[in-house]
């Protein structure tokens, strides 16, 4: 009898340790299912039982859901009543949401798909450390611009602003900038670096003789110098962590970028442009030093 | 900003789980859903950073770094264009180690490199975007009618050495290729006008505007000046030209250039003292051209390029000319050209690069004068080139091109370059290449009674070149060094072959052509540029040449064989032993900036001059101000140069006695320019 219970007590405890985690993909395919299958190759051997569905399939009970890109982390930003993780979500989204969904009874976390300022910066002064005049356009001021001109001053760079108005245009803008700048970092926005725009940019800037630091790897194949970006692998290494955490704690840590990274270096571009850069091992290393 | 990105922004789709719920909370999600879904389209999305961008500076469309191209190249930027203080865009040569630019008269630059053996600097290939302006029937390049604006410069790349390889046939000494600024480079309005001493006037409008898919810029231009200013010679002229430039992208893989030109010169002839060949006159000259280049870019990185292109010119020279029989009658001349070419450039593997292309040319040439009928030229080409990087630091560039003249003789050219990065940023360079230049239409087809009568029958002349460079970059200096040595041989050299009039002989005249000589020249050039901080640029360019002859021909009158070691003899003076140049640019404040040029020329004689050239030691200074904000509407710039500042004056290339003692003087111009 008492072994019974023993043996019900275990297999209960057994069923209390299984957790329910829901992942909802933004969109099919790409970087999306990369991520969601990287993830369950490494959640394989825990108890954790992992449901993947796409944004118009049903969530059913969930313990945890890991919501990838804004558009499944806005829908699922109303459920209240469950631990919700995003991933694959800017910094400035992430705030955003939290601004337009307060007051949530539990968790509510991210990894940002941005990188930190920080590391951006530490890349350039790796590859390019005689390169002062750091270059960024934008059209709305960045949420952290105060974050971005102090790390930049920590640096000792100068950072060269330029808004791109609808009066002036991007053209007039990135004409300027180019004057003042030897680097121009990209800062992730669609309204500015777009599939249409980028061939006018990187033209402009590479007759410059200007380098462009970029935001992901297909950046960097288009003409862009090199880049940090975190890959969907790398995410869902961090994110398996998370999810293991919070199976025996049912805390989310705090909102937080990628701790992994990787840096792409376009050898043609470096070579057309004269300049000596060291090998992506190295410059990975050196800003993983300074870190 | 047009929204209209690859990545469409979706509705979003409310989720079938929320069936169930409360009424209140579905209708506050569906006010809640729709502003999210407005501010998803404002704030950021993962999309930023997940989208796919298509591939743009592709192996193609990227300039090879002056280390690893195959032949020596000096490349001069805006920033060089704008301190040098030129006018004229022959001059800007003089900024190339072991060019030569000299001066026939006020509008009628020379330019050369290795010397010349007359007034029509024909061993050199110059293009303009990819268009030959290197014309029949001198074969010669007529530098103040290309209607193209100082201003619309992007950069000037100068091959110092054979290149048919790469640039096509003729480049027997090397290769100008002048890129014009990109139809997107304007997207606004400046004015400019220039006034100075010697008659200098010029206007030019520029005009530009950059929209999503189209770019275009139109220049309108004006240039006048007395020439030399001097009682000997009638050297003013007047230049008329408009040009445009626009660019349809539609996509990210097409791109179409077209360009439009049109100039207007009138011209002074005439030497005093020789009015029985050459009276005080005028004479015009019209030109103009359209090109159309579709470049395409494949998704895997390949490109190909077709290039088409028209080029009319017209020189009307009405008689008399002189006063003596023979020249009362009109020299009228017109070329017209069609140039058809298509280039792919792929990647067979991630450590070669492969570009090749074939062309189809043909030109019509009438002229009056010198030939009986008119003329017309098919030649036909094909050429490949290969870079094969062997490994990080060893590069091996092969390459060659096939020519079929139009004149009864095919050529191949072949160019084999090694480029060996020894360590980072230090490069050795060894390369050899064989070019030819095919003989002028006026060299092998003149028939002017009593002036130009051609036996033919001429071989193309050939250069066999070795070279060994050194480049390096010495960034913590803020230090460039680019040096190289060289020994080219040239053979088959055509040069004038008197056939006499009368017997005993009064006249050397009618001339022909035979290939009579060959050429060694052996020399050492060398850039060196120097950065300091960010307002500090120094540029100094050596060269030391030499050059000697031998008569490998026979002429058709042997007894004038004397005279023609004579000729050969003077080979030896016509490079300058040692010359240079140094240009200096400095930002003195914010909008103030001074810069200094100072070219120097040994003295020389070229083979077929009446008199030497005096040595050139010539300072020009320049100090600009600009005003309002730079490059925006309002803003704008004074400024003044001053050439040969010291009054150094040299004489120049004279081709008769008359001319032997024009100098050239110091002279000054003042220059305004505004945005709109």
């Amino acid at each position: 009898m008492a072994w019974g219970t023993l043996s019900l007590l275990i297999l209960q405890s057994t069923f209390a340790e299984t957790l329910n985690v829901t992942v909802v993909l933004s969109e099919e395919g790409g970087a999306y299912r990369e991520f969601s299958d990287s993830l369950r190759s490494r959640l394989e051997k825990q108890n954790i039982l992992l449901n993947v569905i796409a944004m118009n399939q049903p969530v059913g009970d969930s313990d945890l859901i890991i919501a990838v890109g804004m558009k499944a982390a806005t829908a699922l930003a109303t459920f209240k009543s469950v631990a919700i993780f995003n991933v694959f979500i800017p910094k400035e989204g992430y705030n955003k949401l939290q601004h337009d969904f307060p007051k949530r009874a539990v968790s509510f976390s991210a990894i940002y798909l941005d990188q930190p300022i920080e590391r951006q910066l530490d890349l350039i002064a790796a590859a390019l450390p005689n390169l002062h005049h750091i270059g960024i356009l934008y059209a709305t001021p960045p949420n952290d611009l105060n974050t971005v001109r102090q790390k930049a001053l920590e640096r000792k760079m100068t950072l060269h602003e330029q808004i791109v108005s609808p009066a002036t245009g991007l053209s007039v803008a990135l004409q300027e900038l180019l004057r003042k700048s030897e680097v121009i970092l990209a800062l992730p926005d669609a309204e500015i670096y777009n599939a249409a725009t980028i061939r006018n940019i990187l033209l402009a800037s590479y007759r410059a003789n200007v380098p462009i630091i970029g935001f992901s790897s297909s950046f960097v194949r288009a003409g862009g110098l090199c880049a940090v970006f975190s890959t969907p692998t790398q995410i869902a290494g961090q994110t398996a962590s998370v999810i293991n955490q919070f199976s025996e704690t049912h805390i989310l840590p705090a909102a937080q970028y990628a701790h992994e990274f990787e840096v792409l270096v376009n050898m043609q571009v470096t070579r057309s442009l004269n300049l000596s850069i060291p090998p992506p091992a190295e410059l990975y290393s050196e800003i993983r030093r300074k870190q | 900003m047009d929204n209209s990105t690859k990545v469409a922004r979706q509705t979003i789709n409310v989720p079938s789980l929320l069936r169930g719920r409360s009424i209140f909370l579905l209708q506050l999600v569906s006010i809640i859903l729709p502003i999210s879904a407005f501010a998803a389209n404002n704030t950021l999305s993962e999309q930023d950073i997940l989208q796919e961008f298509p591939v743009v500076l592709s192996a193609s469309r990227l300039f090879q770094p002056l280390s690893e191209a195959p032949n020596a190249m000096t490349v001069i930027d805006r920033d060089m264009i704008k301190a040098s203080g030129f006018r004229s865009i022959a001059d800007l040569f003089r900024l190339v180690p072991g060019m030569y630019v000299g001066d026939l008269d006020g509008h009628t630059p020379i330019v050369a490199y290795h010397g010349s053996t007359d007034q029509y600097s024909r061993r050199m290939q110059v293009l303009v975007d990819g268009r030959s302006v290197y014309l029949p029937p001198f074969s010669s390049v007529d530098w103040e009618d290309i209607p193209l604006h100082i201003a619309d410069i992007e950069r000037i790349e100068v091959v110092r050495g054979p290149a048919a390889a790469s640039h096509g046939s003729n480049s027997l000494h090397g290769v100008i290729n002048i890129i014009t600024r990109e139809a997107a480079s304007l997207d606004s309005t400046r004015i400019s006008a220039t006034r100075g001493e010697g008659g200098v006037s010029d206007m030019a409008a520029h005009f530009g505007k950059n929209s999503t898919d189209l770019d275009f810029r139109v220049t309108l231009g004006y240039r006048a000046d007395n020439g030399y200013d001097s009682a000997a010679m009638n050297d003013s002229s007047a230049t008329r030209l408009a040009n445009l430039r626009a660019n349809y992208h539609p996509n990210s893989e097409d791109s179409f250039d077209l360009q439009l030109g049109y100039s207007e010169v009138s011209r002074g002839l005439g030497v005093a003292g020789r009015e029985d060949e050459n009276l005080f006159r005028d004479t015009w000259t019209s030109s103009d051209f359209q090109q159309l280049t579709w470049l395409h870019a494949f998704p895997q990185g390949d490109e190909v390029k077709v290039l088409y292109y028209h080029i009319h010119r017209s020189v009307k020279d009405n008689a008399p000319r002189g006063t003596a029989p023979q020249y009362n009658t009109p020299d009228n001349t017109k070329v017209e050209r069609h140039d058809l070419e298509l280039q792919h450039s792929t990647e067979l593997g991630a450590n070669n690069r492969l570009i090749w292309g074939t062309g189809v040319r043909s030109d019509a040439v009438e002229s009056q004068l010198n030939l009986t009928i008119p003329q017309s030229l098919y030649q036909s080409r094909f050429f490949v080139h290969d870079e094969w990087r062997m490994t990080s630091s060893a590069l091996l560039n092969a390459g060659a091109m096939y020519e079929n003249d139009g004149m009864g003789h095919s050529n191949t050219s072949p160019r084999l370059a090694f480029n060996y990065h020894f360590m980072p940023q230090q490069t050795v360079r060894v390369s050899t290449s064989v070019a030819y230049r095919s003989p002028a239409t006026v060299e092998e087809n003149s028939n002017s009674p009593g002036e130009l009568v051609s036996i033919g029958g001429l071989r193309p002349e050939r250069v066999f070149s070795k070279e060994i460079g050194y480049l390096g970059e010495f960034s913590q200096l803020g230090l460039s060094i680019n040096a190289r040595l060289y020994a080219d041989q040239v053979s088959d050299m055509i040069f004038i072959d008197p056939l006499l009039t009368g017997w005993p002989p009064t006249s050397l005249k009618p001339y022909s052509f035979a290939n009579l000589l060959s050429a060694n020249f052996r020399g050492f050039e060398s850039t060196v540029k120097y950065h300091w901080g960010d307002n500090t640029s120094v540029i100094v360019n050596y060269a030391r040449q030499m050059m000697d002859c031998e008569i490998t021909g026979q002429l058709t009158y042997t007894f004038l064989q004397p005279s023609l070691q004579e000729i050969a003899d003077q080979c030896t003076s016509s490079v300058p032993w040692n010359s240079g140049s140094f240009l200096l640019a400095q930002q003195v404040a914010h909008d103030l900036t001074f810069s200094a040029g100072y070219y120097y020329q040994s003295e020389l004689q070229f083979v077929g001059t009446s008199a030497p050239q005096s040595r050139m030691q010539r300072l020009d200074l320049r100090v600009a101000q600009a005003f309002g904000e730079k490059e925006k509407s309002g803003g704008g710039e004074i400024s003044f140069v001053v050439q040969n500042v010291l009054q150094d004056n040299y004489t120049n290339y004279s081709a008769v006695p008359q001319t032997n003692n024009i100098l050239f003087n110091r002279r000054a111009y003042l220059t305004a320019t505004i945005n709109f």
